[in-house]
């Protein structure tokens, strides 16, 4: 115990709080990215039914394929618990597994949003076509970009094990970056609700 | 590198832990089976729009609540990890319900 407590206030990572400034620092950017979605999200909520010209959302949201690429998502969010886990417990063949398999969720999620995208340009609807189309898209859109951002840090993780440079001391790098990605994921459960499922 | 081999025992004081991978498993099992009941509300001929709507929140707040607590481990760590981002979702919560109040948007009630 006496230990601990020493090797605690030894860490340069450790602050007045015991608590490891990165972990902090995480949970502080998290806080300032929930303010960041929250203006977004009640923008669209704001603008919601005032376009004055189509197509609005009930004509183009397509609800079956959007909740599938919303329980890849919700998915992803245990493999990275598992990938966690793994990595804890010095399992590092299955801690690589779920790394990889998080990624890849990961990426077919942006993979349904880029298709999404894409099908709703043909349709007519793009950034300036009306309120609906701006505002949609760049809450969407900075999500869509968040979660390509946690894909490029969970694949270097990913690499690292690979190398053999990633092991149960460097648990703590694995965590924040899951709070990352469960972050992304409580983001889409909202927005998943509010826009696409809410008449 | 030298710091950050100190940390997982430093990250987590004595007595604090994470849940296991079973009481992961069974959290996504729930959040798959909620997901489905949302889902499955809509398509639910005649439900009124006010029960739906009212359904699909409820739902949503406990998927959020379940990841946070659990995947995001906030149910185990320090309670100012807690603080450092509930004060803020109450912040955005505010900005939601000020814009929404300021552009006359409501989600549960017709707009008047």
């Amino acid at each position: 115990m006496a230990a601990e407590h020493a090797a605690a206030v030894h860490d340069p990572n450790i602050g007045c709080t015991g608590l490891d400034h990165r972990k902090m620092g995480m949970w502080a950017f998290l806080g300032s990215e929930c303010m960041f979605f929250g203006s977004l999200i009640g923008t669209y909520l704001a603008y919601k039914g005032k376009s004055i010209n189509g197509p609005g959302p009930h004509e183009i949201l397509n609800i079956p394929l959007t909740s599938l690429s919303a329980f890849v998502l919700l998915m992803s969010s245990l493999l990275m618990v598992l990938a966690l886990a793994a990595v804890q417990r010095n399992d590092m063949k299955w801690g690589k597994i779920w790394l990889f398999m998080t990624a890849l969720f990961g990426a077919g999620f942006v993979g349904f949003q880029c298709y999404e995208f894409t099908h709703f340009v043909h349709l007519g609807l793009t950034l300036q076509t009306n309120l609906f189309g701006s505002t949609f898209f760049v809450l969407t859109g900075f999500h869509g970009a968040h979660v390509t951002g946690g894909v490029i840090w969970l694949l270097s993780l990913w690499v690292l094990a690979l190398r053999g440079k990633l092991g149960p001391q460097d648990s703590l790098k694995v965590e924040i970056c899951g709070l990352y990605w469960h972050f992304v994921d409580i983001v889409w459960i909202a927005i998943f609700t509010l826009i696409y499922l809410i008449p | 590198m030298d710091s950050s081999h100190a940390a997982p025992a430093a990250a987590h004081a004595p007595g604090e832990g994470h849940a296991t991978v079973q009481t992961y498993v069974k959290v996504a099992v729930v959040l798959g089976i909620l997901t489905a009941i949302e889902i499955s509300a809509l398509y639910v001929p005649g439900l009124p729009n006010g029960a739906l709507v009212t359904l699909l929140l409820v739902f949503s707040v406990l998927k959020f609540g379940l990841v946070v607590a659990f995947f995001m481990h906030l149910r185990y760590d320090n309670k100012l990890l807690t603080a450092l981002f509930v004060g803020p979702l109450i912040i955005a919560m505010g900005i939601i319900f000020a814009l929404m109040a300021l552009f006359g948007a409501y989600i549960l009630l017709a707009r008047g």
